[in-house]
Formats: structure tokens, sequence, C-alpha cells
């Protein structure tokens, strides 16, 4: 009975020493694993980094502007040729069909929401007079 | 063979399985225990072993749009062990070439052929191949970072500098050094590259057409207290950490003072309207030349024998600002400055600050020449940001350099309805007076211009000029300040051989307003474009 109970425990003690050291070891590759990927992960951060830099540097505006004046035939663009969305006229009511008035109606309370509001406009100038000197 | 002769040895051989089965149960407990803690609590000292890598000391710097303006970038620093090498000599000579360090300091460290030697820091990734090509034992590559800055020159003054160390040492890195240190978020300035690329190059450009010694200028929200941009010409180029020749580290911005001019009768009309000490439908007399003892104020130009109130500030007649100055006193006057910020010395996140310098003795004569500012200098930001005070409804606010999300509650400093005459009195300036060559239209510029003779060997030399305008738009509802500055700039023949602000520092602004109005969302007024285009 002895003998059996200690081949048992010779037995156990001889698969828990395997197992062991295969969770030690697969302990050890993960640790190289993790430290390889942990490194990796810092070599991409600082490429993305460097590249980052790299894009700001090439985007910015002076040199832009400067790559533009000797490759683009481009001029300046005047306020006055810039717009909003807002500011372009509303696009023309639909004429009524030839179905007859009651097809106007119909649409009318639909095109009311949309109608174009006038915009804001801030009086500009001084409020008191000016007086020309004349010199 | 007895009984105790035969038990005897059973015992031994039992307590000694007992002690092996003692032992095999106290190695699985500890391991078990172990397994426990691995599972239960994770993996603990395992997972934080290795060596950490070397991270970034400094945050990184982004402008208000999120573009890069300064990161700390990875590098190698190279060291020797000079004991390791055959010849120093021709060792030191090869490693020069290969890194750019001085020749003569690695042959000197390297004669002693003992210890740990520094051979460059900040290596690029192209220097670091050259000296793998070498072959040369005895040599150490630390990781380290390094300060880049992307946008080069243009801002160099404003975000400064740190050490090799990556420590602030100038501008906002040594003012933000703490928030910046050890954070991993980026920060956010106030600043916009795109309107600090506008600036710098409209100011740059009036340099060269007026052929002038320097320039500085700024923009800024006159409701944050934001900078969007702020520039200081000459300036230097921040990566290559030496100047090239005309190059130049000081922030004229921040850390000069100057008798401003003109622009100052903002202030001494503001104080005049606020106290209510003149009606806009009052004339005054500007016939003759003021005097006050030795003094004489006079006028840039002729404007007849009388003006309006609204037009003295139109046309920027010493006279007559002299007159309406006077009315307030020197302890007034004094007082209003004082509220405004210009005589004391203004804090921001910049470290670079100069205080302002005002008249010891503060008299009638004191009083007259500070109202059109000279006899008193201020540094240029803490101008804007009392014009900003004016402008904006009445309430102070303190410039920043960091993005802000909200509008300040400062200190009022003058009525609401002060702050909207004085817009209409800075819109006329633009409309009728000498600041016409800013106008922009539909962006309603209002503005002010200023000319000041510069104090040389004591006296003012009427040839060396510092021309300004300080313009804001929309008037009608003020968002955005602009200030631009030029130093002894020469008239031209398209000048008429002006130079003075309204020929100079005003077309300049309009030009940078008609270019960062559309950038910044600032509609146009269409109305006012059609009347005055």
């Amino acid at each position: 009975m002895i003998r059996t109970l200690n081949f048992a425990f010779i037995a156990i003690t001889g698969f828990v020493c395997l197992g062991l050291y295969r969770i030690a070891e697969e302990a050890r590759v993960a640790q190289v694993d993790l430290r390889e990927t942990r490194a990796s992960i810092v070599q991409e951060q600082d490429a993305l980094a460097v590249l980052g830099a790299e894009w700001a540097r090439v985007t910015q505006p002076a040199r832009i502007q400067a790559l533009s004046q000797k490759h683009l035939d481009l001029s300046d663009l005047p306020v006055m040729e810039l717009s909003s969305l807002m500011q372009l006229p509303q696009k023309a009511l639909p004429l009524a069909p030839e179905t007859g008035f009651a097809t106007v109606k119909a649409i009318a309370p639909a095109l009311k929401p949309s109608q174009p509001k006038a915009p804001a406009v801030e009086p500009d100038g001084p409020t008191f007079a000016v007086i020309n000197t004349g010199t | 063979m007895s009984m105790d002769a035969r038990s005897a040895p059973n015992t031994v051989v039992k307590s000694r399985i007992g002690l092996a089965a003692g032992l095999c149960a106290a190695a699985f407990s500890i391991i078990v225990a172990r397994l426990f803690e691995v599972m239960v609590f994770g993996a603990g000292v395992a997972a934080t072993a290795g060596a950490a890598p070397v991270q970034p000391m400094r945050a990184d710097f982004v402008d208000r749009n999120g573009v890069l303006i300064a990161r700390d970038l990875p590098v190698s620093d190279l060291y020797a062990t000079p004991a390791a090498f055959w010849d120093t000599d021709e060792a030191a000579r090869e490693l020069a070439k290969a890194t750019g360090a001085d020749v003569e300091r690695l042959k000197q460290v390297f004669a002693a052929k003992q210890g740990y030697a520094l051979v460059r820091r900040g290596l690029s990734p192209d220097m670091r191949d050259g000296v793998m090509r070498l072959g040369l034992p005895g040599l150490t590559f630390e990781k380290a970072y390094r300060r880049y800055y992307p946008a080069g020159r243009i801002l160099s003054h404003a975000v400064g500098q740190v050490d090799p160390d990556d420590n602030g040492v100038s501008g906002l890195e040594l003012g933000l050094d703490q928030l910046v240190r050890g954070r991993s978020a980026p920060l956010e300035l106030s600043f916009d590259v795109r309107v600090q690329h506008v600036l710098e190059h409209e100011m740059r450009e009036t340099m060269r057409a007026f052929s002038a010694k320097a320039a500085g200028g700024l923009v800024l929200d006159v409701r944050t207290g934001e900078v969007l941009a702020l520039a200081s010409l000459p300036n230097y180029e921040p990566n290559s950490r030496s100047l090239a020749t005309g190059d130049s580290i000081r922030n004229r911005l921040t850390q000069d003072v100057y008798e401003l001019g003109s622009i100052f009768k903002i202030f001494a009309f503001a104080q005049a309207v606020d106290e209510k000490t003149v009606r806009f439908d009052e004339w005054i007399n500007i016939a003759k030349p003021l005097r006050f003892g030795r003094h004489t104020i006079n006028d840039f130009t002729n404007h007849g024998s009388s003006l309006s109130v609204p037009m003295v500030f139109a046309e920027s007649s010493n006279i007559g600002t002299a007159q309406i100055a006077l009315r307030a006193g020197p302890t007034r006057q004094q007082a209003f400055l004082r509220r405004l910020g210009l005589l004391d010395g203004m804090k921001t996140e910049l470290p670079e600050m100069a205080s302002p310098l005002s008249p010891r003795r503060w008299n009638e004569v004191e009083t007259v020449t500070v109202s059109y500012g000279q006899g008193i200098s201020v540094n240029p930001l803490a101008f804007a940001a009392a014009a900003a005070a004016v402008v904006n409804g009445g309430t102070l606010i303190r410039p920043t350099f960091v993005k802000q999300t909200t509008p300040q509650k400062g200190e009022r400093v003058i009525s609401e309805a002060t702050s909207r005459s004085m817009r209409e009195l800075m819109r006329l300036v633009v409309t009728d007076g000498t600041g016409s060559k800013a106008d922009v239209p539909g962006y309603e510029v209002g503005g002010k211009t200023g000319t000041a003779d510069k104090p040389v060997n004591g006296s003012y030399a009427r040839s060396s000029l510092i021309s300004s305008f300080v313009g804001v738009f929309p008037m009608s509802q003020p968002q955005y300040l602009v200030f631009v500055m030029i130093d002894e700039p020469k008239g031209t023949k398209a000048s008429f051989g002006f130079a003075t602000g309204g020929w100079t520092a005003a077309p300049a602004v309009g030009r940078v307003v008609s270019r960062i109005a559309p950038l910044l969302g600032v509609r146009r007024n269409d109305t006012l474009a059609a009347a005055n285009p």
C-alpha cells in the first residue's frame, strides 16, 4: 500500500515538475514576447511621432504658399469673391402646375418655413455727423 | 528477532515518510498560494518585469486647431569609452565627421583614455547609421528625446526654447513648463498657425517695402483674451539652436517697451467720453501749437483752425487731444491708465514681460504728452489688452496663450456706452481719417494710427519712427484686434515719402484682416461692402 502511494506521489511530483517547467517556460516566452511587443509599440509610437512632426513641417502654411506661388498660377482671392451658402439667392419657387390653383395652395404651406429670411444688417458708421474740415 | 527490534526501523521510516510528505505539502501550498495570487490579484511583479521604456518628458504643443507646434522626438545620445579606442585622435576625427561634433573637444576628452565621454547629443537616425558604419568599439547609444518645432521660425519667440535636458528656458516652454512636463495629452495653445503665418508674411512684406529695421504684430480675441498670433521680426530658427546673421531672439511684443504714439489717443478719448468731459458736437480750436514751458505741441499736418471732437480723433490731432486730456488732468489720467493695466507690469503665461516706464513727475505737460503716446512706454501686448478692453464692451481682459472656451469676465473699466462710442470713433478713423488704408469692404475695420518719434540720446529723432496701427473688426460686434508695429520704416515713392502708421502699418493690417477674416469665420456684411466697395 505504502509502495503504491510512494509511486503515486513520485508520479504526481514528476507531473507537477513537468507542468511547472512548462508554465515557467511559457511565462518566460510570454515575457520575452511582451518585452518585444512593448519595444515595438514604442518604436511605432516614435515613428508616428516623427511622421506627425514631418507632416506638420511639410504642411506649414508658409511652405504651401511658397509652393503654390512657384507651381500654380493662382492669385490672391479678393474677399468680395468669397461667399457662403446662406448668402446665395434662394432657388426660384416651382411654377404652378397647369392642374389649377388647388395644387399651389396645397404646396404653399410647405413652402412657408423655407421662406428666405432677410439677413440681419448692422448699421455701419458713426451715429454722429462727420464734418468735413476741408483740410 | 524481537518485536521491538522490528518496530524501531518502521518508526524511523514512517517519520521520514511523514517528513517528506510534510515538505511536499508545504511546497504545494506555496505553489497553490502563488497560483492563487497570480490568478486573483493579477500578474503583479511579472508583468512589470523589464526596464520601462524611455518616454518623452514634455507633452506636445498644438495650436487651437490641433496643428503640431512642438514635440519631443526620439533621438540618440552618443557616448564613448575612450579606453576602447586604438587611436583616440583618429576616432575623434571620424566621430566628429559623422556626428558634426567639435573635433578638438573630442580629441581632448579622448586623450585621457578613461571614463565615459559624451560625443554628441540628439543624433538623428542618419547620423546614427553613419556612426554604426565606422565600426568603432566602445560606443554606446542612449535613447533620448529632443524638442522639435515643425513650424520653424514662425512662433519661435512665443513658444521659446528648451535646454539640452528638455527643461523650458524661454517663452511658453518656460512659462508652461510645469503644465507640460509629464503630461501625456497635447496642450492646446491659443495660436492659429494659419493666422500666425498671414500676420508674419504681411509684416515681412511691409518691412521689405519700407526698408524697416524690425516689426512686431499680434492678433488678439477681444472677448476671450486669446492671442491667436504673435510675431516679432527678425526672428530665429528654433531647431538649429544657433542664430544666423540678422536673427534676433528678442520678442519685441513683450520684452520691449515703446512710446507708441498716437494709438494711445484711444485711451485719452475713452476717458473723456466715459467721464463725459467732451461732447461729439463740440469743436476744438487747433489753430496754434500748444506751449508748455520749453515744450511745443504740434500736429503732424495742418488741419485748419478747428476740428470737431470726432475728427480730432480721426485726423489724430495732437493739439486737440492734448486739450481734451487736460480736462481730466494728471491724477485722473494716471488713475484711468492704471485701471487699464498700463502702469503696472502685466502677467501672462509668457515669462518675458517688460514693465512699463511712466513719468516720475506727472504734471500738465506729462498729461499732454502721455495723451498722444509720448513720454510713456509700454509693451505692445499690454497696449493691445487695454485697447481690447475699450472696444469689447468695457471689460478688462488678460491676454492668454492657452486655448479658452469662454469669454473672460474681467473688471469693468469703461461703460458699454463709452465702448460703443469708441468703436464708432475708431471706425471713423478708417472711413474718414488717417487709417483709410486699413479698410476691407464688408468687414467694418476700425482702428487708430500711431507714429512715434524714437528717443535717441535723450531727445526724439524725427527720422526714426515707430509706426503702428491697431485695427479691430468687425466694429459693430468686435471679435479680433490686429496690431502691427513697424520699427524705423523709410518712406517710399509709393508712399510719397511718408513712413507714418497710416502709410505703413495700416495697409498691412488691412491685408491681414482680409486674409484672416474668412479663415476665422467672420461673416462679411454685404450691405456695407456694396456701399463702400
